[in-house]
């Protein structure tokens, strides 16, 4: 039954445990998201979000539990982080980190789907089709005015979507996307919501973690509630928010 | 590929930077050569040795740049590689003195004969051979640093841990070579030599060929460096120092490209180390000690890291400032270099080259575009 | 002569025995010297003692045998000066065998000596010898002994001498094979294996198991010593390396210089015992008591003054704090050469700590000991400090979280100079014991930074328990490697091992996990 369904998904997550010194950051998180699939994760702090995000991209090994990628082919425990991108899972981090001294468009550049050995990458020549790629990728972030700039001079909204540029260029099939509209204005933060969906729309799967409800529901998708290590509720934003217990633990503090 | 790899480092600095180089290679000699002793443009042979001594130097600090300044791996150690490098050389130069040892033996050199062995050790074997010692000068090196590094990068041992034990490394390396039964000369190191490929190294024309030599190293590692730096790698090598997880997470294996510059930047080292023994005339396990690790840091610093042409000023100026203290004022010289830690770290972190720089992209008002000419904090 | 008087008449006539030594041959003057050495006559010692020195003269045609003492002659037999000495004198001559005939009745002779140590080495003497000649001197000095371990060195020495006796009984020999295990150290170990090959079955086998029981024994106290003398070696680096667990440890500060605030600490007893040695000499035992406040005080404000002048404006960058901190451990160590000079001062020990203290088969210095006490001491007082006090409280509330230390009201900018100062100060205390063991000269501290980082790192950053158990491990493990590879290679290997585990585990032995420390 549980393989059935890990066949039909893209990332399934069965029963995942990690504790660091006796605290439980995650206590059997089961989660399930399918091929061209857009979910949004909500939860309060500590509610395992990050770690959750660090499971699937190889910065955490679990204690316990299944984490699979590909219709249930790979497991993704035992693999590292650059292993797990080459995969195609591509990550934005919740503070956005980008290469603060390399120009923008170098930025977009190193993050392009190629050979990541150092001996293709020491000889490397940019190609017109890569270039092509780093033009239309800057087109989509709003970034193209700034491409010759350093990145570290970009605004906290810029850089975001530098990040989320960045991830574009990578390529890949999932997208794990942190409290990408943090420290927005409220017109970004909607620019943002339409970006992801067009990006979900070019047949992408997207995991987007926010504390922002206004743009969860302008997103429009399903909507996973976790709480203390686990999931809580599962289901449209207005079934999620009506469940009585996410009232309780969330929304009605 | 090779072309258009080593060409693509060639931006105007650099161009400006090798040409000047290679001028001093040809013009010192020619002055202590061509031009007679009573000539005020005679350049005398002491100065000749002096100045390919601080060319050596300058290619210890652009390898320990390349790690520091473009990856931020703070390298307390490099002077190990340097030192092997120099040992593989010392053991090609005692190997030359042959009969004309003390003890007269063809074969074993003096300290040998002394300690009472019979035969040579096997790892002494094929040093006879310039070639074979060549190889050695940037295998040894590079094999250390692949070891070294692949364990302490694949376990991401970073910051000042990985500071801290590349300085035990070349501690433990000091205690070993101090020891007789190591068969390197122990607390004597190697010295005495006579002849390098069949040259007299005492001779004005060899110790003018080993300058000449020393600066081409500096100008080739300039050249190559360069060339990484500018090169996809190299900005992966940035990359990596800014912001080491994101990196991984777009997929690159850091501690790989950490290992590859770690080793090329030791072979360098090695090369440098190699040149520097012939015209100091010995080698010892002081080499090896902490003290000279850090003080290859300093100059770095004050030239600027992550600057191509910095460390290179930096070295030479650092001891040029040695060498006029250690004359005028000795005891005056660790107070100098000690303030010259402080204040560069606290008043100048971007060194001579990146401030200076920093200063001319301000006037042109113009962001930067070479990355290399705006460093960043290593951590 | 006190003990002359008792001994029977007969054994103190030595005339013979002077005869056979004016016939100038090598055989006859060892004889004479073997019955010289069992005579029992009070001049027996000082006439074998002469033949030594090669002061004994004799006269073939009047037989007189003589000692030449500076210009004048005495007779070898009474003492009394010969007012008109034979022209013919000339000095007994000596080669290897006589040489040994000397040693061997020297043993002899002495064990009968007034000076209780001249007894015992006397003792060993005649064990290492086991000249059966002085069998009948051994019964009897044992019979006359009163101080008992010199008693027991008596008895083993006659044991060894019976269980080498070709005709003694086979009862006797195997009886003085137990006895000699008694003495249980290497030599009694050799002495028990290099029994001739004609020896008994019994006696071999009785010797046998003997040597085999006191190798036990010594592997034992070969084990207790090693681990009591890397218990104080590690309590060496306990202390070296406590001020650097709170600077580097709790701080995050790379100070490279705290070993030259170790040195400071040195030069500051070197200074308070100057002082006394010329103005109040009887306070000399008190002078390290004196030095620790004040060592502490030195090497601390010299530490609040670093960072403030320095460290405060690295926070966040400690490859630039090492460099820093670097540069101020050469100014430091240049301004102790300018001031002191170059070369070793010379620290003295007080009374109460000099001397050693015998634990079974182990000595201890005093001065170690105190040491491995005083570490503890220091560990256990800034536990303490860091617990239960409040100074305690905020340095650890400001290294914990900064921002919200500061918002409390916490003045943090203070309360890092002085938990820097504290971590300096205990590297001045360190600097007063350390003057103890180790050459006080500028170079001091660079002896310890590493093995102090080393400790640091390996114990766990941020531990203090960590750096005690890694000090301790680390001496441990030093002093059980030492005998087996050498002190360098030993200390080479700990290096390696290290490196090894930082790579196994980066964070140290104690390490804290979590997301936290990632951050």
């Amino acid at each position: 039954m549980a393989h059935e369904l890990a066949s039909q998904s893209l990332l399934y997550l069965d029963d995942v445990k990690v504790s660091f010194d006796g605290f439980k950051a995650l206590k059997g998180l089961s989660l399930v998201i399918e091929p061209g699939e857009m979910r949004a994760i909500i939860g309060p702090n500590g509610a395992g979000k990050t770690t959750m995000m660090d499971c699937i991209t190889g910065k955490t090994r679990p204690d316990e539990g299944e984490v699979l990628f590909e219709g249930g082919s790979i497991d993704l425990t035992g693999l590292d982080e650059a292993a797990i991108a080459e995969l195609g899972i591509g990550r934005k981090f919740q503070k956005p980190t980008v290469f603060e001294s390399h120009t923008v468009e170098d930025n977009v550049y190193l993050a392009l789907k190629a050979d990541r050995g150092p001996f293709a990458t020491l000889f490397h020549r940019l190609s017109g089709a890569e270039a092509a790629r780093i033009d239309e990728i800057l087109e989509t972030v709003h970034l193209a005015e700034r491409r010759a700039e350093l990145a570290k001079n970009l605004s906290h909204g810029q850089k975001q979507w530098l990040e989320i540029g960045m991830l574009l260029a990578q390529e890949p099939k999932l997208l794990l996307v942190d409290e990408p509209v943090a420290g927005m204005t409220d017109a970004e933060t909607m620019q943002t919501a339409a970006l992801l969906r067009r990006i979900h729309a070019s047949g992408k799967s997207v995991v987007v973690v926010e504390h922002d409800m206004a743009f969860v529901r302008e997103l429009g998708v399903k909507v996973t509630v976790l709480h203390e290590g686990g999931v809580l509720s599962e289901g449209t934003i207005d079934h999620v928010a009506s469940d009585p217990k996410v009232i309780e633990v969330y929304l009605g503090r | 590929m090779i072309t258009h790899f080593l060409l693509k480092g060639l931006d105007r600095r650099v161009v400006v930077a090798l040409l000047l180089i290679l001028a001093v290679a040809v013009l010192v000699p020619v002055l202590n050569l061509v031009v007679p002793e009573g000539s005020p443009f005679h350049v005398p042979t002491y100065l000749v040795t002096l100045f390919g001594k601080y060319a050596t130097y300058a290619a210890l600090a652009l390898a320990l740049d390349l790690v520091w300044g473009f990856c931020g791996i703070l390298s307390l150690g490099h002077g190990a590689f340097f030192a092997l490098g120099g040992y593989a050389m010392g053991m090609y130069l005692m190997r030359q003195i042959g009969t004309r040892g003390v003890y007269g033996d063809p074969i074993l050199p003096d300290f040998m004969v002394f300690l009472n062995w019979k035969s040579l050790p096997w790892y002494w074997h094929g040093f006879d051979h310039f070639a074979f010692a060549a190889l050695m000068v940037v295998l040894v090196p590079g094999l250390l640093a692949l070891v070294f590094g692949g364990l302490a990068f694949r376990s991401r041992v970073t910051g000042v841990y990985l500071s801290i034990i590349t300085q035990a490394m070349t501690y433990a390396l000091l205690l070993a070579f101090f020891r007789n039964d190591m068969g390197f000369g122990g607390n004597n190191g190697l010295t005495d030599f006579k002849d390098i490929v069949g040259f007299n190294v005492q001779a004005d024309g060899t110790r003018a060929a080993l300058f000449a030599l020393s600066c081409l190293t500096v100008a080739a590692g300039l050249l190559f460096s360069a060339a990484i730096v500018h090169s996809k790698l190299g900005k992966v090598l940035v990359a990596i120092r800014d912001a080491e997880s994101r990196t991984r997470f777009i997929g690159y294996r850091v501690a790989t490209y950490k290992t590859f510059v770690f080793v090329v930047s030791a072979m360098l080292a090695g090369v440098a180390g190699a040149l520097y023994v012939p015209q100091v005339g010995i080698i010892n396990p002081g080499e090896f000690s902490p003290a000279n690790s850090i003080e290859a840091v300093i100059w770095v610093a004050v030239g600027g890291r992550g600057t191509l042409i910095g460390p290179i000023v930096g070295a030479l100026a650092v001891n040029w400032g040695k060498t006029w203290f250690t004359g005028v004022l000795p005891e005056l010289w660790l107070f100098a270099l000690g303030l010259l830690f402080v204040l560069v770290t606290l008043f100048l972190p971007k060194g001579i080259v990146g401030t200076i720089s920093d200063l001319f992209a301000r006037r042109r008002a113009a962001p930067p575009v070479d990355p290399t000419a705006q460093p960043q904090p290593a951590e | 002569m006190l003990f002359g008087a008792v001994l029977p008449a007969a054994a103190q006539d030595i005339s013979a025995a002077l005869v056979k030594l004016t016939a100038d041959g090598y055989a006859d003057t060892a004889e004479a010297i073997g019955d010289l050495a069992t005579s029992g006559h009070p001049r027996a010692a000082v006439i074998v003692q002469a033949i030594a020195d090669k002061t004994l003269e004799f006269d073939a045609a009047t037989k007189t045998v003589a000692i030449r003492d500076g210009g004048k002659v005495v007779d070898a037999a009474t003492g009394d000066a010969i007012a008109a000495p034979p022209a013919g004198l000339s000095p007994v001559r000596v080669n290897n065998r006589v040489r040994s005939a000397i040693s061997a009745a020297m043993g002899a002779l002495t064990l009968m000596s007034p000076d209780p140590a001249k007894r015992r080495d006397a003792a060993d003497a005649v064990f290492k010898s086991r000249d059966q000649g002085a069998l009948a001197t051994l019964d009897a000095a044992i019979a006359k002994e009163k101080d008992g371990a010199i008693r027991e060195a008596l008895r083993v020495a006659r044991a060894a001498v019976i269980l080498t006796k070709a005709d003694a009984s086979e009862t006797d020999r195997v009886e003085a094979a137990s006895i000699v295990r008694e003495r249980g150290d290497q030599d009694a170990v050799s002495l028990l294996r290099s029994l001739p090959s004609d020896t008994p079955k019994r006696v071999q086998d009785a010797a046998q198991t003997a040597a085999k029981a006191i190798e036990t024994t010594l592997a034992l106290w070969g084990g207790v010593q090693n681990a009591l003398y890397g218990l104080s070696l590690g309590s060496v680096l306990l202390l070296a390396a406590i001020g650097l667990a709170i600077t580097f440890g709790v701080m995050g500060i790379i100070n490279m210089a705290h070993g030259e605030l170790v040195m400071l600490g040195a030069y500051t007893t070197f200074v308070v015992q100057e002082v006394i040695r010329s103005h109040a000499p009887a306070l000399f035992d008190w002078s390290l008591a004196l030095a620790l406040p004040l060592a502490f005080l030195v090497s601390g404000l010299v530490g609040v003054l670093i960072e403030r002048t320095v460290i405060r404006w690295l926070y966040g960058r400690p490859l630039e704090t090492l460099l820093a901190t670097w540069g101020i451990s050469l100014i430091l160590q240049q301004a102790v050469r300018t001031l002191f000079g170059a070369n070793n001062r010379e620290v003295g020990a007080p009374s109460w700590m000099s001397g050693s203290l015998d634990l079974g088969a182990l000595t201890l210095t005093t001065g170690r000991m105190w040491i491995m006490v005083f570490a503890l001491i220091v560990f256990l007082g800034l536990m303490l400090i860091l617990k239960k006090t409040a100074a305690g409280l905020q340095m650890r509330a400001v290294t914990q979280n900064r921002a919200m230390a500061s918002a409390m009201g916490i003045k943090t900018p203070w309360v890092d100079a002085l938990t820097f100062g504290l971590g300096c100060g205990i590297a001045g205390i360190a600097g007063v014991a350390l003057s103890q063991i180790d050459n006080v000269s500028p170079n001091l501290g660079q002896g310890y930074i590493i093995d102090s980082f080393m400790v640091v790192v390996f114990g766990g950053v941020g531990n203090l328990w960590g750096t005690l158990v890694g000090a301790l491990t680390l001496g441990v493990v030093n002093k059980f490697l030492e005998p087996v590879a050498g002190a360098v290679l030993g200390k080479i290997l700990v290096l390696v091992f290290i490196i090894l585990f930082i790579q196994k585990r980066p964070r140290g032995l104690f390490a804290l996990k979590g997301r936290a420390v990632e951050a």
